[in-house]
């Protein structure tokens, strides 16, 4: 018979980032993820043109496993 | 050759049979017998350990979700008073479907009594936040968890009914069934258990990849409410009209895409010549997660009804029906999104670009819906 609990899957931790993007340069910066972060949200200036840029994108990103 | 075997035979009976030899069968028809009587009582003592240790697992997880949604009616929602009574009503409260034996104009009696419940839900949970009563994202997050809670409760209350009635019983078949399910029961719970993790957060999750999509044709143009929960605004693609439609984010809302399309089509006298869905869809074990499929046809999960009317209007209406689908697991669908759906945004952009280059003409009005919870995703 076999064994009707799954070995637990491996828990990968996972790291959740938000990308600004700039509306007008299109330039990304990738930073980590705030609590009140979503997408189309304000974010900080753009370093390369000082707009306002946009929350485009959040997600996650599994951290390298150590061990 | 039969006188060859004959001989044979009667060489072995003649091997005098020592203490040993008579043991060695004994010992191996007694195992027949015992394999024939107690083999099923064996596998039952088994299997009712096996169950019985994936609902502990179960229980524990039943327990967490609940008190992780009692913990953010307090902390978040700054709930007046100690809501874990009524958290505890509210996880046992039974929405019974309509009678099936008539089918005419089913769809109508289970979109009223799920309204119904919708409505009660949003209701019940505004009571029981607090201050948070203010901010719609915590009151729609709320809501989820405690559907979630919900859900494990029932998963839990019915794998113990059979457990229980299995072990009663005696009955062999019910619990190896049980047994059988039990390692996707507890897939699904852990999923469910794991969502609560980007809930709480308001983090995006993989159903809201339609919303993803779509929010960036929205972004910036004038939006108004056209059902409960769903937004719409109009924009423009090399010289047709799209009225793009998602639920209003950055809630945890799915919205009623349903209703939403047949308002454009029916109220606002709009003349599509494609319904263009984005929705996310169950992969196969083996397949990549983020992996786009095209197809025709109501991208929409779900309970039917929307699926229904979205069917309906276009079928009265001779409106095409193309979807576009981004692949993942039901894990992935319900817990924080994953880089490689997220990274699917931009060529679910460029197939729908080429959707709609390919299937209308310019002039033409192209109806584009965003399927899926909203969660952290404005428009
Ligand atoms: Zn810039």
């Amino acid at each position: 018979m076999m064994s009707s609990v799954p070995a637990s899957d491996k828990k990968m931790k996972l790291l959740v980032y938000s990308i600004e993007e700039c509306p007008v340069c299109g330039q990304k910066t990738k930073r980590a993820f705030q609590v009140g972060d979503y997408i189309t949200k304000d974010g900080g200036k753009c370093t390369k043109c000082r707009n306002t840029t946009r929350v485009s994108l959040v997600y996650a990103e599994s951290s390298k496993p150590s061990g | 050759m039969e006188d060859g075997l004959f001989s044979i035979t009667s060489v072995q009976l003649q091997v005098p049979a020592d203490v040993n030899t008579i043991l060695y069968v004994v010992f191996f028809m007694g195992l027949i017998v015992f394999q024939f009587a107690f083999g099923t009582r064996i596998q039952v003592y088994f299997a009712l350990n096996d169950i019985g240790r994936g609902l502990t697992k179960l229980k524990i997880m039943k327990d967490k979700s609940r008190k992780e949604a009692i913990d953010y009616l307090v902390n978040v929602g700054k709930s007046p008073n100690d809501p874990t009574q009524r958290v505890d009503q509210f996880l046992d409260y039974v929405t019974i479907m309509p009678v099936g034996i008539d089918p005419q104009g089913l769809v109508n009696k289970i979109d009223h009594v799920v309204t119904t419940n919708n409505e009660r839900v949003r209701s019940e949970v505004t009571a029981l936040v607090g201050q948070g009563q203010n901010n719609p994202v915590t009151v729609s997050i709320s809501e989820n968890l405690l559907e979630v809670a919900t859900s494990l409760n029932i998963i839990h209350k019915v794998v113990r009914h059979y457990y229980l009635l299995g072990k009663k019983t005696n009955s062999y078949f019910t619990l190896i069934q049980l047994q059988m399910l039990m390692p996707m029961i507890i897939q699904e719970s852990d999923a469910l258990l794991n969502a609560v993790d980007s809930f709480k957060v308001g983090q995006p999750v993989g159903d809201g990849i339609g919303p993803v999509v779509v929010s960036k044709l929205m972004v910036g143009k004038e939006k108004r409410v056209i059902a409960k929960d769903t937004v719409i605004a109009t924009t423009e693609y090399k010289g047709r009209t799209l009225h793009v439609l998602k639920a209003d984010g950055p809630m945890a809302y799915v919205g009623q895409p349903g209703v939403a399309i047949k308002k454009v089509i029916e109220e606002m006298g709009v003349k599509p010549s494609a319904i263009i869905m984005i929705d996310a869809a169950l992969k196969l074990e083996g397949e990549k997660t983020g992996e786009i499929a095209e197809g025709v046809g109501a991208a929409i999960g779900g309970i039917g009804v929307e699926k229904f009317q979205i069917e309906d209007v276009a079928t009265k209406n001779k409106v095409p029906l193309y979807a576009i689908l981004v692949k993942q697991s039901i894990l992935e669908a319900i817990t924080v999104m994953r880089k490689e759906i997220a990274e699917a945004s931009e060529k679910v952009t460029q197939v729908l670009q080429r959707v709609i280059e390919e299937k209308t003409k310019e002039g033409d009005e192209v109806v584009v819906a965003g399927i899926g919870n909203t969660l952290g995703v404005a428009q």
